[in-house]
């Protein structure tokens, strides 16, 4: 069997850790199968489809997403991670508080069958916290989507409802464009 | 048929008949509390009368376990804290005889706790039920493997860590097979067969000469040799086989100034590819002999039936049965498949233990069900006039290694192949034939894919080759209400294909594609232009729908829904809330969905509607508890129209027996007749209006003040009705209180309110409620059986799309997509399965394709690194519109759209390709390996 490692993760917010886990465990198998964290969900197992994504924040680099599927442990060892069950908030009776991101996918009615929709959260996410650090002119938008989120497999919805609701919540946020809103507006 | 799921008291039966205490339950009342999803508990979905996001919106943006695979053992209420994982082992050649398997490679710590192979399930008893449909569990050493990924054994781990190191160990290692000498399969019979001949008369909407409609399908004898087409004289097929014979020899011939055009295409082996892999979760406890699994599928009755079939000859204690579903995605592909069945017997040998199975995407690949590839001959004869005189069509479909759905399948496809049009003279056949590729089983269009795309491409073809406009000869054959289809049924209602194609016709990515084929080119050196446009219409339902829907309101006024409605991703728990709003004033307050437990609607049935004689049904309809059928499974896109006509059956009974009566009361009270005397008030004057039933001048109520009086009354509270649909709908009479109405049910319960009084309380035995004997019933003849369909949905789409001419590389660039599904229930979620479906049709016409034979998934290497899925960047995502036809007024029936709308725009990617190239492509998926071959 593979040798050992002494894991300890920062993981929405909580610290995990110290485990004992083998050093070729995948972040998915850690998140599933020892921490009861299903909502990372595993689907092609080679980091294609990016279903599995998962944040890893760098306080110096940014927040980044990384494919859980093929994400080792030990990569991943002493790092700060966010996964779909931390993003939403709870409210005083504990139930959840959607993000932005979350709330525009609910209005926008998505996603389907779902399973593909914690890592679309995460990546828009990252978006956009990224754009906060450094807006982009309104009309790169809709190519800033793509480019983040393009890697994800949707097999149900063909995409258009996710990518809408990113781009609401990009043009509707404060601080993350440069420029007018009218200008970039194209039907969809 | 297609989508066959048993019912719940055909499953109750035979568990009774073993003794088994048996159930099927959602998995959200197996969870425990600590586990529990919020589905159904967010009350923010749904605010201020309007649907604010999907009821399960919540749950599943914030990562809830709402999936099967999602769930553990500690997830489930008196479970283990912990559970075994198993491997499957799976079989990656076919050509030689399967001598064993080696596991020596893994060292004595690494080896499986547990493994279970041909020889001890023969030992215990245990068998694949239903083995023709879904195949043996495993292959014995000694025997030649009847198909690539053919399971040979389950190994179980106790513990995740050894598990998961074995698996990598053996992960891609084809050596633990082991293997004799060189062998070939055996023949064997071809699954299915039949062919639909159709002799129109001189008027589209007369009388047939010969139609399966009117006379009979072809059913020929199949043996190992393969189809054995019925003769000229044969005593029941002869005469369909004369006018068979008949139009082949017109095609071959034809008159003076027709032209035929054939050609030959083919459509390839595709994965569904649903997200969620197989997988189940088995707990068995021999002490208690109860087998408990969590199951990933769209037929939970089936498999339940099935698990009590497997077991019924074992030697294993067993007495108790539990059936729980998760939510699930499979676009068909988890539609009777066999995989619970692995995950029972995983649970079997589990010693004691809760067991995972979970299928890796690569072995996903090697044993889920696939698309059917078939081979597809068309031919048109077309008069000088560019209208279509006959058509013909001979489809070959691969089903691959196990029969399951394919004969229905090659059915629905064949009789699909007319697409949009009338075809005054037909002739069309299919045969589904066996091979040692991965099993074909339903998926998303269920053979209409594969069939409608290709006619689009062979009409466009036409189109080119007669210079005529391509949509202007689609409008001058398109089929119009009231004339027959290929199989001499009447579809239902207006039909409004032409209406798209006028739409396309006047759009101005069809009138300026030479201009803007034109004008991209000489701005794009390298790339060329096109522009295609295909129109299909597709059935919905089974032709054997039936559901059953609950509905009642408390004394506060509140509505009550129990259904028997489930969730694939589709949204149909959100739309079925809403559908009666038109009758209550408002959506169901609560509801509960995946009912599975009916005592309120007391009925039996033989579950055989499409076999039953006419003879045979009416005799057993004369007993009002019978029913041809309990309810189907969540397929067929059969939501939006079957089980909307449920619930708003159950809708606008609760507004007749109680909000009426209770309307009545209220606008009559008082002395002299009260406010009502003066006014002709009828049940055709309610209407709601801001949340209150009104009628003509009477005082607005609301429901509260309604439901208050019918519960101070002892007046009717609730309704449960059960429905039926065979291409037609079952109609009965009921009479209650000396009033006799007719109703579209085929059954009726109703329970009475609070103060109702004790005789008629002692009536409410059946679950709360007191079922009413039909007075008489109207069961749309068996004969209607062979319709095929009468319900159907069209659906256009127009492409622009540019080739690069080096690589052959296709970049979409804009679609536009016309769809009719009557009256949309939520708009949003139209939509999406629009946008959906238009993006898994570019990946069947431009990318996904699997290789047949032992390069194929059966070898257990194919994943999504090989496997093209379309990205967004590959389906126009900012550039593509939708646009869904108004209903025809405000009772115009919502359709099932699921499917057709992934079926045109495969079509109009193969045209809008030859357009840019010039060549007509005639096999799918058009790659840009094909493309840059040819260019």
């Amino acid at each position: 069997m593979a040798g050992r490692i002494n894991f300890t993760a920062s993981i929405n917010g909580q610290q995990v850790g110290p485990l004992d886990l083998p050093e070729d465990l995948m972040m998915v198998e850690l998140l599933q199968e020892y921490l009861n964290l299903t909502g990372t969900r595993l689907s092609c197992g080679q980091g294609v489809c990016s279903a599995c994504a998962i944040i890893v924040d760098d306080p110096e680099g940014g927040s980044r997403t990384v494919p859980a599927c093929i994400t080792g442990v030990a990569w991943l060892n002493g790092k700060t991670v966010r996964t779909i069950e931390g993003i939403a908030g709870r409210d005083e009776q504990g139930d959840p508080v959607p993000s932005p991101v979350q709330q525009a996918f609910l209005d926008h009615f998505s996603f389907q069958c779902s399973y593909c929709t914690p890592g679309f959260v995460n990546a828009a996410t990252v978006l956009v916290e990224r754009l906060e650090r450094a807006p982009i002119p309104v009309e790169d938008v809709e190519d800033a989507i793509l480019k983040a989120l393009d890697p994800h497999i949707c097999r149900c919805t063909g995409y258009v409802r996710y990518y809408q609701a990113v781009r609401d919540v990009i043009l509707s946020t404060p601080g993350l464009t440069i420029g007018t809103v009218a200008a970039a507006e194209r039907p969809a | 048929m297609p989508h066959l799921d048993l019912s719940r008291r055909k499953f109750l039966a035979a568990a009774a008949a073993l003794g088994i205490a048996a159930a099927v339950r959602p998995l959200r009342q197996a969870q425990a509390a600590m586990m529990e999803t919020t589905v159904g508990k967010d009350r923010g979905w749904f605010a201020g009368g309007k649907l604010r996001y999907r009821r399960d919106g919540m749950a599943k943006v914030t990562g809830s376990k709402v999936f099967s695979i999602d769930v553990r053992a500690r997830d489930i209420e008196g479970w283990p804290d912990s559970q075994s994982h198993a491997l499957t082992f799976h079989l990656p050649r076919t050509d030689r005889i399967f001598r064993g398997l080696d596991l020596s490679l893994l060292r004595p710590d690494l080896e499986p706790d547990v493994l279970i192979d041909a020889e001890r399930l023969q030992q215990d008893g245990v068998a694949m039920p239903q083995s023709d449909f879904y195949g043996d569990f495993f292959l014995a050493p000694g025997a030649v493997p009847p198909m690539l990924g053919q399971p040979v054994a389950i190994g179980i781990w106790h513990d995740y860590e050894r598990y998961r190191a074995a698996r990598k160990k053996l992960q891609f290692v084809d050596g633990i097979f082991l293997w004799g000498e060189a062998a070939g399969s055996s023949a064997r019979a071809p699954y299915g067969a039949a062919r639909y001949v159709r002799i129109g008369g001189d008027d589209p909407r007369g009388a047939d000469r010969f139609s399966p409609m009117k006379d009979l399908v072809v059913w020929p004898q199949t043996d190992d040799r393969g189809v054995h087409w019925p003769g000229p004289d044969d005593a029941d097929f002869g005469e369909a086989m004369r006018h068979s014979a008949d139009l082949r020899a017109s095609m071959d011939d034809p008159p003076e100034g027709w032209r035929v055009f054939a050609r030959n295409y083919r459509s390839q082996s595709v994965d569904p590819a649903a997200m969620e892999t197989e997988n189940g979760l088995g707990w068995y406890q021999p002490e208690q002999g109860r087998l408990n699994v969590v199951g990933a599928t769209q037929s939970p009755y089936t498999v339940a039936h099935h698990l009590l079939e497997m077991m019924s000859a074992s030697r294993l204690a067993f007495s108790q049965l539990e059936f729980v579903t998760g939510y699930t995605v499979g676009y068909g592909q988890k539609e009777h498949q066999s995989f619970p069945y692995y995950v029972a017997i995983a649970a079997l040998y589990a010693e004691g233990r809760p067991v995972r199975v979970v299928l890796d995407r690569w072995k996903h690949f090697q044993f889920a069900l696939k698309r059917h590839p078939f081979d597809i001959r068309t031919a048109f004869a077309v008069d000088a006039e560019g209208r279509f005189q006959i058509m013909t069509c001979d489809m070959t479909g691969d089903g691959g290694g196990v029969k399951n759905f394919s004969p229905s399948v090659g059915t629905v496809a064949v009789t699909a192949a007319q697409s949009i049009y009338y075809l005054p003279s037909s002739d069309l056949s299919v045969q589904m034939l066996p091979s040692v590729n991965v099993t074909a089983g339903s998926m998303r269009g269920y053979g209409t894919l594969q069939s409608m795309a290709t006619t689009e491409m062979l009409v466009d073809e036409i189109a080119s080759e007669m210079q005529i406009d391509a949509i202007e000869l689609r409008l001058r054959n398109v089929i119009r209400s009231g004339m027959k289809n290929t199989q001499g049924a009447v579809p239902s209602g207006h039909l409004r294909a032409a209406e798209m194609l006028e739409l396309a016709a006047g759009d101005p990515m069809w009138t300026g594609r030479h201009e803007r084929k034109a004008a991209f080119e000489a701005e794009n050196p390298g790339m060329v232009h096109g522009t295609g446009f295909a129109a299909v219409q597709k059935d919905f339902g089974t032709g054997a729908e039936a559901a059953v829907v609950q509905l009642e309101v408390t004394r506060e006024g509140r509505l009550k829904m129990r259904h028997v409605a489930s969730e694939i991703g589709c949204g149909s728990t959100t739309s079925q809330l809403l559908v009666v709003q038109s009758h209550l004033g408002r959506p169901a307050d609560e509801v509960e969905f995946s009912v599975q437990d009916w005592p309120q609607m007391p009925l039996h049935t033989e579950d055989e509607p499409y076999t039953t004689t006419q003879e045979d049904e009416d005799r057993f309809a004369q007993d009002p508890r019978w029913v041809p059928r309990f309810t189907s499974p969540r397929s067929a896109s059969n939501s939006a129209y079957y089980f909307t006509h449920a619930s708003q059956q159950a809708a606008r009974l609760l507004l007749r027996l109680t909000l009426w009566p209770a309307a009545r009361s209220i606008w009559s009270g008082g002395e002299s007749g009260g406010q009502m005397l003066p006014e002709p008030v009828e049940f055709e004057d309610l209407a709601w209006r801001d949340g209150m039933l009104t009628a003509r001048s009477m005082q607005p109520l609301s429901l509260e003040r309604l439901a208050a009086h019918a519960h101070a009354r002892g007046m009717i509270t609730g309704v449960c009705v059960h429905t039926f649909n065979r291409w037609a709908w079952a109609e009965a009479d009921f009479e209650i209180g000396g009033d006799r109405f007719r109703a579209a049910i085929d059954a009726l319960s109703v329970k009475w309110g609070e103060a109702a009084d004790d005789a008629t309380k002692a009536r409410m035995t059946d679950g709360g409620y007191a079922f009413q004997p039909r007075v008489q019933v109207h069961y749309p003849p068996v004969q209607r059986n062979n319709a095929g369909t009468v319900y159907y949905a069209p659906c256009a789409t127009l492409i622009e799309l540019a080739v690069e001419t080096g690589s052959g590389k296709v970049h979409v660039l804009s679609h536009k997509t016309w769809l009719e599904c009557g009256t949309q229930i939520v708009p949003e979620l139209v939509s999406g399965q629009l946008q959906g479906g238009v993006a898994m049709g570019i990946g069947h016409a431009l990318y996904e394709e699997l290789p047949l034979g032992p390069e194929g998934p059966g070898n257990g290497t194919w994943n999504f690194s090989r496997y093209h899925l379309p990205r967004a960047s590959e389906v126009a995502v900012w550039s593509q519109t939708g646009h869904v036809l108004p209903p025809l007024n405000d009772a115009d029936p919502p359709k099932g759209m699921a499917e057709v709308v992934m079926i045109p725009v495969a079509g109009a990617c193969a045209n809008a390709i030859a357009h840019a190239t010039g060549h007509r492509f005639r096999e799918f998926p058009i790659s840009a390996a094909r493309i840059q071959e040819v260019l």
